[in-house]
């Protein structure tokens, strides 16, 4: 497998603080790759050394298979590290002018590129006047104008608002599926990464605590979810592997019993009205792995 | 590529029109304003000033006859451009384009692609073409200064130049724009080291401030105005001797043996080691701090 990031012992150090520990992280080259941690869990201190914007206190790091600083390599990456700012008095049009220059492009296509993130209507105005979403999109545009192989987005949709979001999201799966981009995403949104990523790695303490595809990582505690006529027959016929959960039943069953469980509860003349598989999401590994506190729902019914 | 970051550094200062203003325009225009008025002030007074100072009126005919020489406005504006004006004004849009990226933190957008030193020596080559065009339009202002002045005094103008006179003044020129670059070069460390725009504007300026008073400081030491350590530690001094000695006045004193040498080594340390010192800092530097 080809990988576009790896990471051998990485470790940044502030001081006491310990930003990165020895992190090991290899990234395969294709989709869409979530990294997703709290607060201090070395995300962006991790971005920022594979952009060569600090330098790592030991370890190693390569970036499109090359060390990261490597121009050769580094030009095939595009990036955007929290949200971005631009000089005040250049219009968005401008920006990418500016940037195209700056990285040496010939032929940059800026319009395509403004109409893309949905900024063609804003594209001769001054950034001063733009809002944290569109700062966003100029953002991404800025990251993607070179074509790279690679791209970096750090909290991409953060100030935006839920329609500025759904198209973020699929803008980042187009480059992935249409383009043929690896992106490497971090946010707090573990629902967009849900949604989004192909694969993540959580981070907790500036370690790697998990790392896998998405649909592996949110299968682990699957279970059938069945509402039927007679529950507490249904949790007699499944025995320890059931649970009451309202007024439906859960089965922990793997799922390829599950065909042989809703003949029994039919041949048993239990009324079977809605089965279906429900998986843990990325919200709750993410808390299982981090150890981090879940704050408890709102009591709507209360 | 060195090529692209210059590319790049032209663009974005291309758009920003208030640096542009006070950094390329401002200075010039204020000299040919600051000159006409000087010269209508003194046409006001001619009447007063002849009597206090004496000079016959057949003199003062013979004064009037002899036509302005171009030429000569153009040498003297040459040596006199990099004034302090010129430098205050210049490091407004160098401090623009050396803080920038740190003030508005776009360092992050342009650095994964481009080499450090390229960067800064992208922001170099600009200041340093914007140098040429202020001292540029500073001969200019002088030349209009000049026409001006006839207009008022009612004397004609003339361009008589001799090779000689066109090589002294490339050469003050090319001077006064080294002594320019000199202080971009400061205010390129000082913007490196601080992430500052007023460190970058004002940093040049107080060490500016300090050479020019470097003799007055070194002299209660012992230290004579030629010696190694006074012309060292004044790339000022060093530039006056060089100028002085490429205008070769007639009159002037011999200089001093050596002394420019150890104006030529000043001149050359004080371009080199900031410019060397930026390099240096922020090849190292940590740019996700803004």
């Amino acid at each position: 497998m080809e990988f576009v990031i790896e990471t051998r012992g990485l470790t940044k150090t502030y001081g006491r603080v310990r930003a990165l520990d020895g992190l090991d992280l290899t990234i395969p080259r294709g989709g869409v790759y979530g990294v997703l941690g709290p607060n201090g869990a070395g995300k962006s201190t991790l971005f920022r050394i594979l952009l060569g914007l600090i330098r790592p206190s030991s370890g190693t790091a390569q970036v499109m298979g090359g060390p990261v600083g490597d121009l050769a390599h580094m030009r095939r990456t595009g990036s955007m590290i929290e949200t971005p700012r631009f000089p005040p008095y250049l219009t968005a049009r401008q920006v990418l002018e500016w940037l195209a220059r700056e990285h040496g492009l010939k032929t940059p296509d800026i319009p395509h590129w403004l109409e893309r993130v949905g900024l063609s209507q804003a594209a001769d105005r001054r950034v001063r006047g733009f809002s944290v979403g569109m700062l966003q999109r100029l953002g991404v545009a800025a990251a993607l104008m070179s074509r790279p192989d690679l791209v970096i987005l750090d909290e991409p949709t953060s100030g935006m608002d839920p329609p500025g979001i759904q198209e973020m999201r699929a803008l980042i799966r187009s480059l992935a599926t249409d383009d043929g981009v690896t992106v490497i995403l971090a946010s707090h949104q573990l629902l967009e990464v849900q949604r989004v990523c192909d694969r993540v790695a959580i981070l907790d303490k500036g370690k790697l605590v998990r790392e896998g595809a998405v649909s592996e990582l949110t299968a682990v505690g699957e279970r059938l979810r069945l509402m039927v006529s007679a529950p507490d027959r249904a949790l007699e016929l499944l025995g320890g592997k059931g649970q009451v959960e309202g007024q439906a039943v859960l089965a922990q069953i793997p799922r390829g019993e599950g065909p042989a469980l809703i003949r029994a509860l039919v041949g048993r003349d239990i009324d079977i009205h809605e089965a279906r598989w429900v998986g843990s999401d990325l919200e709750s590994v993410f808390f299982t792995e981090t150890g981090a506190v879940q704050a408890p729902e709102a009591d709507h019914a209360g | 590529m060195l090529a692209d970051a210059v590319r790049a550094e032209g663009y974005r200062l291309g758009r920003n029109r208030t640096a542009l203003f006070w950094s390329l325009i401002f200075v010039p225009v204020m000299s040919v304003v600051l000159g006409a008025i000087g010269a209508v002030m003194v046409k006001g007074s001619e009447a007063k000033l002849s009597e206090a100072t004496g000079i016959p009126p057949q003199l003062q005919a013979m004064f009037a006859a002899t036509p302005i020489n171009l030429a000569d406005s153009l040498v003297s504006a040459a040596a006199s451009a990099a004034n302090p004006a010129v430098l205050l004004f210049l490091l407004i849009g160098a401090a623009t384009l050396y803080a920038g990226d740190y003030r508005w933190e776009t360092w992050r957008l342009i650095s994964a692609r481009n080499s450090r030193p390229n960067l800064l020596l992208g922001k170099l080559t600009v200041v340093a073409g914007l140098a040429l065009g202020v001292l540029v339009l500073m001969l200019i202002a002088g030349l209009i200064e000049s026409v001006i002045r006839a207009g008022v005094f009612d004397r004609s103008v003339t361009f008589r130049a001799d090779a000689g006179q066109i090589g002294d003044m490339a050469a003050l020129f090319g001077l006064s724009w080294l002594r320019v670059v000199q202080f971009a070069m400061i205010g390129l460390l000082a913007a490196v080291m601080t992430r500052s725009l007023l460190a970058a504007l004002f940093i040049p300026l107080a060490v500016g401030v300090g050479q020019a008073l470097s003799p007055q400081m070194l002299m209660p030491a012992g230290v004579m105005p030629t010696d190694w350590l006074a012309i060292l530690v004044n790339p000022g001094a060093a530039t006056d001797a060089i100028g002085g000695a490429l205008r070769a006045l007639p009159l002037a004193p011999a200089p001093e043996p050596g002394l420019m040498l150890k104006s030529w080594i000043s001149l050359l340390l004080w371009t080199a080691l900031p410019l060397a010192a930026a390099l240096a800092w922020f090849q190292r530097q940590d740019l996700s701090k803004e």
